[in-house]
């Protein structure tokens, strides 16, 4: 058989440049000028680097391309990192974004402190405004403390950065731990009220609760994942009508009860009834305190965000937070003071809401109620943003630390923190689901976390100021002092009063999650410490060429192009087959004679080959054991190459067996191996053949 | 008259920005293609295709930017980055090679002594270009 002479390889000079130089003469002698061809997928930037353009970003395929066109309509074009300022929160969009969940919390903290004094009757839901101006008390000392949270910090990391660098990093992790879970029961709790405040009205969702609660998420996902600055623009104006509606309501109200028009309470479809089941006792008021508690939740989040803000970021912080505070306990204060007043009762079995019975009261079941409702309503299923916000976050700062995976440290093409926001969507959908998306199940899980951070973070400030004690540091440490004190209070109350109604789980999953952050953090050391180089004089360590095995199903163009690859990284090359039968074994030993017989080159002639009969006609294990057994005979890495076949299109990689994919896959975690992948794409064959032709 | 190819030539020049947007303005109608170039004059001393890696990168910002511009006016600019011993010459040979129909100069000048100087390159592309020329005159910021 005549066989073409062996290819030469072509001439190259070096590594090939971006930039190709090329001289053009002009129109007279002189006027000779050099064309600088630039690549159009990057361009040079200063200091000697190459930036992508956006065409080195932009997909080749067609799929590629109407997948990219999707992805830009759901979330919106790619934005530069230089323009990371023009993403950041304004005071405005700041008190929707991060405070939506504590503002929204004012709409049902009254009458979730209202039900459990009602159990001991009618007579004790007058100690509702004073549980109501003992939560906002606490507020306004956790407002107080957190301001200095962030004017200490104004990096960001919030509770877990405060407790990490002040007491240490186990604290710092609990603070961490205890938050992420937060975040996610904030997601899960804010949606399943949300969607409970639609079927309200709708009463044919609630069959459905769960799903439509897990549209929401995924709603506020692709809302997150658009950039925290268009989140703000959606999320703004629920937030901000929801405030004046509240606002406007209260106002009538205090008028219609200070000029002495009182109005007559309206009734909910079954209230509970005036006669009482349970003596009020210290432990009923403790529990009616931990559950109007739930209006302290989000405080923390304007803390862990305040690098979100823009410049100056911590007095911006700190406004917002302030205003955050004054928002909340106006409507919780105002709410709970007309419901008191006018002597509205919650509903027995959670048909209607306190807050739309005291509406009613005020005025009617006319459009302002409607509005009031439809507010709430929205207020509520946003009020989940603040999860989305202070969870990818938190993620990135422990990420950034070594205790998450590092991916959730990447921002994403619009500079939102991706995979925080996925995996906090898919973790609050789960719990969602297994909770079946009921309030009541998940109310007793939530609020403990934030507790233990605000007391971690509160006792570590104590002890920076005690450290440092820089100007006026008395005052700070008296405030922080008295932050600590009553938010670990209000931890034990409310851990005590929700222990068997399920906040036992939070307590389980709790030491569980920060031992899992102390593992990765294990791993990435104990990574970093392999990979280290001790120093930049370390030098680069000379190689002898390696020993090459070549696993060739049949001999056809993609074996070959493989073995002549192997032989240009390596004089030591072992071509090995597998053959299912011995008949097979034969018959490929006699093309292999053929291909490597007088007329061959020397390079095809100097490569052994070993064809091992497989009786149970199995491939990948035999060849492994085979790469076992050369290995032990040779101290140096063993190399595979693999001569993958890649078809025309990708649905055609079915009609292919795909070994070399899965010995890739076999060899992933073998040690000492190295895997190369010289693939033969289908369309090389036609200029192989025109190439062949030419030659002959 | 509706052109078909239009060059315009930057320079780093507080008037670029209004050029491009003028060659995207006269351009569009006719879906001319505009191209932005910059020529890095090469002093005699070096050899023409010397690297020279400040003026590179500034060319490379100055055609990035004169993009940008013509981006944000709605429109698309190619850009051709060149060195030639004189910027002019490397100007009207590349609007010949390309068959450019027009050359869309920006013209800073100065006044001094009441009198109004421009600079070489905006003369000799007057008086040697094979295609018409549109100067863009403006006084430069003092």
């Amino acid at each position: 058989m005549e066989r073409p002479p062996e290819e030469d390889p072509p001439d190259t000079d070096g590594t090939p440049s971006l930039e190709e130089r090329q001289r053009a003469a002009g129109r007279l002698p002189g006027d000779r000028y050099v064309r600088i061809v630039r690549p159009a997928d990057f361009r040079r930037g200063r200091g000697g680097i190459y930036v992508a353009t956006d065409k080195a970003t932009e997909p080749e395929t067609a799929l590629g391309r109407l997948y990219d066109r999707a992805r830009r309509i759901l979330f919106g074009r790619p934005i530069v990192t230089e323009a990371e300022h023009e993403e950041r929160l304004t005071k405005r969009t700041g008190l929707a974004i991060l405070a939506s969940d504590n503002i929204s919390s004012s709409a049902y903290a009254t009458e979730e402190a209202m039900r459990v004094l009602a159990i001991a009757g009618a007579g004790a839901l007058a100690l509702t405004m004073p549980i109501a101006l003992a939560v906002v008390g606490v507020l306004a000392i956790v407002v107080l403390s957190e301001s200095r949270v962030i004017r200490a910090y104004p990096q960001g990391g919030g509770s877990y950065a405060v407790a990490k660098e002040n007491i240490g990093t186990l604290a710092g992790l609990i603070a961490a731990a205890a938050l992420l879970i937060d975040y996610v029961l904030t997601v899960s709790v804010s949606t399943a009220a949300g969607v409970a405040a639609v079927s309200s009205f709708v009463p044919e969702l609630h069959d459905d609760r769960v799903i439509w609660g897990i549209l929401v998420i995924a709603i506020l996902t692709v809302g997150n994942l658009r950039g925290i600055r268009e989140a703000g623009v959606i999320f703004a104006a629920p937030t901000y009508l929801y405030m004046l509606a509240l606002f406007g309501l209260i106002a009538f109200g205090l008028f219609r009860v200070l000029t002495g028009d009182m109005p007559t309470p309206a009734q909910p479809p079954q209230p509970f009834p005036a006669e009482g089941t349970e003596l009020l006792g210290v432990l009923l008021i403790l529990r009616a305190f931990s559950s109007g508690a739930v209006g302290l939740t989000g405080s923390e989040a304007i803390a862990n965000g305040t690098p979100s803000f823009k410049k100056p970021e911590a007095k911006n912080a700190v406004t917002t937070l302030v205003l955050m505070g004054t928002v909340f306990a106006t409507i919780f204060l105002g709410l709970t003071f007309l419901a008191t007043r006018i002597g509205v009762v919650p509903d027995l079995h959670e048909a209607e809401t306190l807050n739309s019975v005291l509406t009613r009261s005020l005025v009617g079941d006319g459009p302002y109620w409607a509005i009031v409702q439809i507010a709430t309503a929205v207020i509520l299923l946003l009020a989940a943003n603040t999860g989305f916000t202070g969870f990818p976050r938190l993620a990135s700062v422990l990420a950034d630390d070594r205790f998450m995976p590092r991916q959730f440290s990447f921002r994403g093409e619009r500079l939102a923190f991706s995979v925080g926001i996925v995996s906090l969507a898919a973790l609050a959908g789960f719990i969602l689901w297994s909770f079946e998306g009921s309030v009541t199940q998940l109310i007793p899980l939530y609020t403990i976390g934030v507790f233990l951070a605000f007391t971690l973070s509160q006792s570590g400030l104590v002890l920076r100021w005690w450290r440092l004690r820089p100007r006026g540091w008395q005052l700070s440490m008296v405030i922080n002092v008295v932050g600590a004190a009553v938010t670990g209070v209000t931890l034990v109350v409310v851990a005590t009063t929700k222990f068997l109604l399920g906040a036992w789980m939070v307590l389980l999953v709790l030491p569980l999650l920060v031992l899992m952050l102390y593992a990765i953090h294990r791993h990435y050391r104990s990574v970093a410490d392999a990979l280290t180089l001790e120093s930049l004089d370390h030098p680069m360590p000379r190689l002898i060429p390696p020993h090459v095995i070549v696993p060739i199903a049949r001999l056809d163009r993609a074996a070959v192009g493989a073995l002549a690859f192997a032989r240009s990284i390596s004089p030591n090359v072992q071509a090995v087959h597998i053959a299912t039968s011995e008949a097979s074994a034969r018959q490929f030993r006699e093309r292999w004679a053929r291909w490597t017989g007088k007329d061959a080159t020397d390079g095809a002639r100097e490569i052994p080959m070993h064809v091992i009969a497989s009786s149970y006609r199995s491939l990948i294990q035999p060849l492994l054991s085979y790469i076992d057994d050369i290995d032990e005979r040779d101290p140096r890495p063993v190399t595979i190459v693999l001569a993958e076949f890649v078809p025309h299109h990708w649905w055609e990689l079915v009609l292919h067996s795909q070994t070399a994919l899965r010995l890739r896959a076999a060899l992933l975690f073998r040690p000492n191996t190295i895997v190369i992948d010289v693939p033969y794409h289908f369309k090389d064959a036609a200029g192989l053949d025109a190439h062949t032709k030419d030659r002959g | 008259m509706p052109w078909k190819k239009i060059l315009v030539p930057v320079k780093g020049t507080a008037v670029d920005p209004d050029v491009v947007r003028l060659a995207i303005t006269i351009g569009k109608p006719s879906k001319a293609q505009i191209t932005a170039i910059h020529v890095i004059e090469v002093r005699w001393n070096l050899a023409l295709d010397a690297v020279l890696e400040d003026e590179l990168d500034r060319g490379e910002e100055l055609l990035a930017n004169a993009a940008k511009v013509g981006e944000q006016a709605g429109g698309t600019l190619l850009t051709e980055l060149l060195q030639a011993r004189e910027a002019a010459a490397a100007i009207v040979d590349t609007a010949r090679a390309q068959g450019t129909d027009l050359i869309l100069l920006g013209m800073p000048y100065r006044t001094r002594l009441g009198k109004v100087y421009v600079g070489r390159t905006v003369q000799d592309v007057y008086v040697t270009a094979p295609c018409s020329v549109l100067a863009y005159r403006q006084e430069e910021p003092k």
